[in-house]
């Protein structure tokens, strides 16, 4: 009897587990025997697109791929819902499918994730036999030193030879400027929004001056960057807020922005002044709306991005969108010249740690991103369908093509190559006089190679970033009735973070730095 | 079969493991593990799962105390001791949550169970047998609703610029109000919601609670000329202890938790309203997105885990004190 | 319906003026919160057939403004996604509900026997886990890189497979089921897996209802872990996420409808969310009344201790 009842808890056990490699069943499975095409899958930030055209991209390019390396690439989308999250949690699962990794020193943490070890080191000998033309093209322009940790070792290949300029500022409409009475609609000075916002409200009632959405910090470093000489260093971050800097005037020395001087209290006191005239919306913190979509349908005045979102995308859609509205760019640090050349490693591809084959993946990546015809695919899809080259060598768009709904969306950050590009119809028709502009005026970013160990300072920087995510947006947004008493707190609070702790820190590794190159 | 026989026979024939101590009444662990082994395996899934998916990860609390990276893992990442905690205490924010957390919670528990209780009655007077179906069925309609929605509906409803709220009080001739930047506003509209959210279903675990109560007592009470009033104080309400205090119990376990979801998706990012509703797992679930920071989190985690165990043993033994049936263990 | 014959007995005595009192008070608060619990369904269904332009205008309403079938048309003009969201989510919680129920009905039944030696230690290794967990980031780490579960269905299937105060319920409500039975069982010479599927389980169905109800909800609400453990490493995603995704991208929002060549600012956004809640939410809330039935005997909880 009891063997019967056993027999039956048995069989319950096996349907159980059954239908649990039923369902284990339906997940992505492995593949790639030995002989067969390795498969390779790099990690790209974005949202998968869904109207096939990268599948069949990824076909043709695979075969490609699969006669010089005998290898297939396959893409996995880190989406924009949670992309934080989503990025951190799936390093930290260690999951061994991926073997490239999308990153970036300023806004993927890529020292951060270096560290932490989700990077394989990668030897020289390594890349010169598996990535020989991209260790070679890197290594002629002295720029492997940009990727290496304190062990000396390279951690990701940089995106080193693409020009583009990704610094912030606002855009607006020079239609509406002229009107403001703000001479030829052009504004130059970050102050001069104030006439331009309180026109948009006294005059288009169906748009708000800047509708913005989330916790941000825009209007602050705007401010900051273009009334101090604060020169943000890259690396070290607290959150989402890069707290430390140093100065023109005292370069080699560590302060932060947010700790010294009255510009931080002035920036909160003009985004107070535009809070009360209503630029945003008076909940802009829990808003989650498009907003970009909608400085395009004419419900916005203001946007904020930076310098490649404006040529690539605001100039084309506004111009057809809302004819003869005139977009503009103010950059942030326009008015004194605080800004920078993109650092080399905006983009930057790394090999996953956990990665089986690691060498195939940099064989592929080398193809990627020195063969021609491997680059336009994965760029820019199959000639034709996903883009034509106009007559005037440009790139362009077939017939009936509308780039919301039949985008490629393949997007490669890591390891473009300005060989290999091509002007865009869609671009800016004065892009080239925005580059030269900027090119004239940026200042080169002089601590790339500046490594901070930061093994000591985490805690502390995590400390700072909870404290900075809590006051940062809401001095951004006017919140505050008392500015002055508000920073006075987040210093205090910053301070028991062990703010100057971090501080001194970075300072000995700044200091040894600076004299290792004779710089002080 | 462990059937009453059986085990008088076990116990009277000396076996033949010659483990068996005589003396004593309690019978050797493997023995009682081979005399129960159906029971045991029928428990078995429960067990495996409890160990994988709530034991089994409790080691890695450890990374609390290190300063982890990838490459050596939890245990294997250099060990700094509390200095994960050291900031969280200093700057006063365990405090904090961990006010927030448990006033939540508290306002919660009673809230809650004073308006489940009184629902539970009310439906128990309602004689038509559709008003009472349908009114429980819709009464259970916000338990279904995703809490992703809720958070939208508030803003829509809320919201300064657009919201309905305020459009009926400009119509109405007032000024509207910037509801989302009112800390202290929010406690009440997260109670609201959470009391919106979960008084339904929690009003029919009473409900059925009094459905259970014997006839003879009602009976017995009318004989008595008691008054609805009465019916309810010296009737119901007595009869409704023990269920309420298993469920107060099991809700203290739960102080140092909460209602992640609906936390989340109603107050998000507004650092401007923190003060008044940043609880545990919202700032965890914060520290792990925006800072990458696995081991601050983690920190605060253990010692909501530790706090919460002390306040439960505390509670179970104060309880057990004054009654021992309604004791947890 | 064993509790409509038992709620009317004692009512037959006469009834005195308090008792009238407490009715009118009792039908009126009654209708009253049930209407405050419908309102936002009201608000959500009218606003997804509602016209954008109405939305954006006037907020939201009792009643559809403008009244269209646009949302709904967008939906389901290219709607792949949601159909295999809605498979995802339906065999998860058609499995999860049968696999669970019947591990924790089989766990209770076991908890409740008073030969049971184990009973009390087992208990309270279950019902510890509700005061001592990991967290966050310990448990992600266990399932994500140890277990190897990132990017599987199983990672959400498995964690929402039982709770702790589930099986409580349920071993409290196999305490309603007379001992004579057991016994009886016993008598005739049956195992105990036999005495409990054969004699127990079919007098636990109001349980099985109850416990099968919060289980199937569970499944059906899920988000957060999808979010933890799937994030956009699978196909389809759970429904409720898909819709968290919807709500909170515009990206995503377009890609729903993909395929429908419409550009964002044409996208009845505000009214395209609300007609995704409702037919991710429908269906759940259709089931309701099948279970109803069985409900209210269902949850009665006893004491916690066996």
């Amino acid at each position: 009897m009891m063997r019967k009842s056993l027999a039956r808890a048995g069989a319950a056990a096996i349907v159980l587990a059954l239908s649990t490699t039923a369902l284990a069943a339906c997940t992505p499975g492995e593949g790639a025997e030995s002989g067969e095409p390795t498969n390779i899958t790099m990690l790209v930030l974005g949202d998968k697109p869904t109207n096939g055209r990268l599948e069949a991209m990824l076909e043709k390019l695979n075969v490609k791929l699969e006669a010089e390396a005998n290898a297939n690439l396959d893409l996995f989308y880190v989406e924009w819902a949670d992309w934080q999250t989503q990025y951190n949690t799936q390093l930290l699962s260690g999951d061994d499918d991926i073997d490239l990794i999308t990153t970036a020193t300023d806004w993927l943490f890529a020292w951060e994730n270096a560290e932490k070890g989700a990077f394989l080191p990668l030897s020289e000998e390594m890349l010169q036999e598996y990535a020989p033309k991209t260790w070679e093209q890197v290594d002629a322009e002295g720029h492997w030193d940009l990727t290496k940790l304190d062990d000396g070792q390279i951690y990701f290949i940089p995106e080193d030879n693409f020009t583009q300029y990704t610094n912030h500022g606002f855009f607006y409409r020079g239609d509406w400027a002229t009107a403001a009475g703000i001479p030829d609609g052009t504004i130059t000075k970050f102050e001069e929004f104030t006439t331009y916002f309180s026109w948009v409200k006294q005059n288009q009632p169906e748009a708000y001056p800047w509708d913005v959405s989330g916790a941000k910090d825009a209007a602050l470093i705007g401010y900051l960057q273009g009334h101090t000489d604060g020169q943000t260093i890259q690396q070290i971050s607290a959150g989402n807020y890069y707290p430390f800097q140093t100065t023109e005037s005292d370069p080699y020395t560590v302060t932060s922005w947010y700790m010294e001087g009255d510009e931080l209290l002035e920036a909160a006191e003009l985004a107070k002044e535009w809070n009360e005239i209503g630029v945003w919306r008076e909940d802009a913190l829990n808003y989650d709306g498009d907003t970009r979509e909608e400085f395009y349908a004419g419900l916005s005045g203001a946007d904020q991005h930076h310098t490649q979102t404006f040529i690539g995308s605001i100039v084309d859609n506004m111009t057809k969108k809302q004819p003869g509205s005139d977009p503009k760019f103010f950059y942030f640090g326009q008015e004194n010249g605080n800004f920078f050349n993109d650092i080399l490693t905006h983009g930057a591809m790394a090999v996953n740690a956990t990665s089986k084959s690691p060498e195939k993946a940099l064989e592929v990546y080398d193809i990627i991103r020195n063969d021609e015809e491997a680059y336009r695919l994965l760029n820019w899809g199959i000639e034709g369908t996903d883009y034509v080259i106009t007559e005037d060598g440009k790139l362009g768009f077939p017939e009936g093509y509308d780039s919301s709904t039949d985008a490629l969306g393949s997007n490669f950050w890591a390891g473009r190559m300005d060989d290999f590009e091509l002007d865009r119809v869609t671009d800016a028709p004065n892009k080239q006089e925005i580059y030269d502009e900027l090119a004239a005026a940026a200042k080169d970013y002089e601590y790339s190679t500046l490594v901070v160990n930061k093994d000591l300072i985490d805690p502390t920087l995590a400390a700072m970033g909870g404290v900075l995510s809590e006051y940062i947006p809401q001095l951004q947004y006017g919140k505050f009735d008392d500015p002055a008493a508000a920073i006075a707190e987040m210093r205090q609070k910053l301070e028991d973070a062990g703010y100057e702790d971090a501080r001194t820190a970075i300072q000995t590794d700044m200091d040894a730095w600076a004299d290792e190159r004779g710089l002080k | 079969m462990v059937t009453q026989t059986s085990v008088g026979r076990h116990e009277a024939l000396p076996t033949g493991s010659g483990k068996a101590v005589p003396t004593k009444s309690r019978k050797p662990l493997l023995r009682r593990i081979g005399d129960n082994r159906t029971l045991l395996l029928m428990c078995l899934p429960a067990l495996a799962f409890f160990i994988v998916f709530s034991y089994a990860p409790l080691p890695g609390a450890w990374i609390a105390f290190t300063n982890f990276n990838y490459r050596d893992g939890i245990f294997g990442s250099p060990f700094v001791g509390f200095r994960n905690f050291e900031f969280l205490i200093k700057s006063g924010q365990l405090w904090l949550l961990t006010k927030n957390t448990i006033l939540y919670n508290v306002a919660f528990i009673i809230l809650g169970n004073i308006l489940q209780i009184a629902l539970a009655i009310m439906l128990n007077e309602i004689r038509s047998k559709y008003f009472k179906k349908i009114s429980q069925a819709v009464m259970f309609l916000p338990y279904f609703i995703s809490v992703v929605l809720i958070g939208v509906i508030a803003f829509n409803l809320l919201n300064y610029d657009t919201g309905a709220l305020n459009a009926l009080i400009q119509q109405t001739g007032g000024d509207p109000i910037k509801i989302y930047s009112i800390a202290g506003a929010w406690p009440i509209i997260i109670i609201i919601c959470h009391l919106w959210q979960s008084t339904g279903y929690g009003s029919i675990v009473y409900f059925a609670a009094i459905m259970g109560i014997d006839n003879s007592l009602f009976e017995a009470a009318a004989i008595d000329g008691a008054s609805a009033w009465q019916r309810i104080r010296y009737v119901i309400l007595p009869s409704l202890k023990p269920t309420f205090i298993i469920l107060l119990l099991f809700s203290l376990g739960g102080i140092m938790k909460g209602n992640f979801g609906l936390f989340w998706n109603l107050v998000g990012n507004n650092a401007a309203l923190f003060q008044t509703t940043d609880i545990i797992e919202t700032s965890v679930y914060r520290m792990i997105i925006s800072q990458n920071n696995f081991t601050s989190s983690t920190a605060v985690g253990l010692y909501q885990s530790l706090f919460g165990f002390a306040l439960v043993m505390l509670c179970n033994w104060i309880v057990r004190r004054i009654n021992e049936d309604y004791a947890l263990f | 319906m064993r509790y409509v014959v038992a709620a009317k007995a004692p009512r037959k005595v006469r009834l005195g003026r308090s008792d009238y009192a407490l009715r009118g008070i009792s039908y009126v608060t009654v209708t009253a919160f049930a209407a405050f619990c419908a309102l936002p369904f009201v608000l959500i269904l009218s606003a997804s057939f509602s016209s954008e332009s109405a939305i954006m205008r006037d907020g939201f309403g009792l009643l559809p403004k403008e009244f269209t079938f646009a949302a709904y048309e967008y939906i389901f003009r290219a709607p792949r996604q949601i159909i295999g969201s809605y498979v995802v989510t339906i065999v998860m919680t058609v499995a999860g509900t049968a696999i669970g129920l019947f591990i924790i009905a089989m766990t209770g039944y076991a908890l409740q026997r008073k030969d049971f030696p184990f009973r009390n230690s087992i208990s309270f290794f279950i019902y510890f886990t509700t005061l001592f967990s990991a967290g966050l980031a310990p448990t992600y780490i266990w399932v994500a890189r140890y277990l190897e579960l990132r990017g599987s269905y199983l990672a959400v299937f498995l964690q929402l497979l039982m709770t702790p105060w589930l099986i409580i319920l349920m071993k409290n409500f196999v305490r309603s089921v007379p001992y004579e039975i057991i016994e009886s069982g016993k008598v005739d010479g049956a195992g105990d897996f036999r005495i409990f599927l054969q004699l127990v389980l079919p007098m636990m169905k109001p349980a099985l209802a109850t416990c099968g109800l919060f289980l199937a909800l569970g499944y059906w609400n899920e988000w957060y872990l999808s979010s933890l453990y799937l994030g956009s490493t699978v196909e389809f995603k759970p429904l409720q996420y898909h819709l968290y995704n919807i709500i909170n991208t515009a990206n995503a929002l377009r890609n729903s409808v993909a395929g429908s060549n419409v550009s964002i600012t044409e996208l009845p956004s505000n009214t395209l969310k609300m007609a995704s809640a409702v037919v991710a939410t429908g269906p759940i809330v259709l089931l309701y009344p099948f279970v109803q039935r069985y409900f209210v005997s269902g949850i009665t909880v006893g004491a916690v201790k066996g």
